[in-house]
């Protein structure tokens, strides 16, 4: 039986790619997998959803708000010229980010920094945790 | 040894070399990177006889009191070599850093760039 190491199959690359994977941090979970890669954290108040989207102003991007997620929506223009190298994704991306809970739409906000988008959801009021007062006798 | 002194700098970042696009053009090269949640301050470009170094450290803003619910990127250490020709210009290398993405313009030296010779007709 001939097994065929070509370069179509880069062997020594997987290698490689296992031992990276192997390294990186526990806390990142899936770097690199889906474009735009994102963060999800919360407090009581909002969810806070960021994402690393370089070369992009905020009005390049549609940020949808539907029932339940938050969509990210974009296209990643190339630039013309005689490539050496391309190693920058480019296309049309999208990322669907569901969130388990009631959202006020009305002020979510979004803001964009050295290609980092930053988009804060409140949460609805029924949401939010409340404190019962509970009257003894 | 080397690359220990640097590991020991930097407080153990995880390390990454950033996607880069480069691009020859009429006037010279571009070199385009991503950098996200790079500010100027963070970012140097060394240039030393041919070798071009660029590093940057990204460390983002921390909210306080925050739970993690998923994570896919974090601080980070960017570093990437180039080997620069002689054709390029040298002096007038620029770099301009918009929205998380480097650019480095390389032009090429007067003697290096395409030129028309005209033809007398007798």
């Amino acid at each position: 039986m001939v097994i065929d190491f070509s370069a179509f199959y880069d062997l020594p690359r997987q290698i490689d790619r296992f031992f990276d994977e192997f390294w990186k941090p526990n806390v990142i979970s899936q770097r690199r997998a889906s474009y735009p890669p994102i963060n999800i954290t919360e407090d009581q108040a909002n969810i806070y959803v960021t994402a690393e989207i370089p070369g992009m102003d905020i009005d390049d991007l549609e940020i949808t708000l539907t029932d339940g997620s938050v969509v990210i929506k974009g296209n990643r223009k190339a630039d013309n010229g005689n490539y050496y190298r391309q190693e920058r994704p480019t296309g049309v991306f999208q990322r669907v980010i569901n969130l388990n809970v009631p959202i006020d739409a009305d002020k979510v906000k979004a803001k964009m920094k050295d290609g980092l988008l930053e988009i804060v959801l409140p949460k609805a009021d029924e949401a939010k945790p409340k404190k019962i007062s509970i009257e003894a006798e | 040894m080397t690359q220990e002194v640097i590991k020991k700098e930097t407080n153990t970042l995880p390390r990454f070399a950033p996607n880069t696009d480069i691009i020859e053009r009429e006037d010279g090269f571009h070199i385009y990177m991503d950098l996200p949640g790079v500010s100027k301050d963070d970012l140097t470009i060394d240039l030393k006889e041919n070798e071009l170094q660029v590093s940057a450290r990204a460390v983002y803003p921390k909210r306080e009191n925050v739970n993690n619910i998923h994570l896919e990127f974090g601080d980070s250490e960017y570093v990437r070599n180039f080997t620069i020709s002689d054709i390029v210009d040298r002096q007038n290398i620029k770099a301009t850093l918009k929205n998380g993405v480097l650019e480095l313009f390389l032009p090429k030296a007067e003697k290096a760039k395409p030129r028309k010779i005209e033809i007398q007709a007798e």
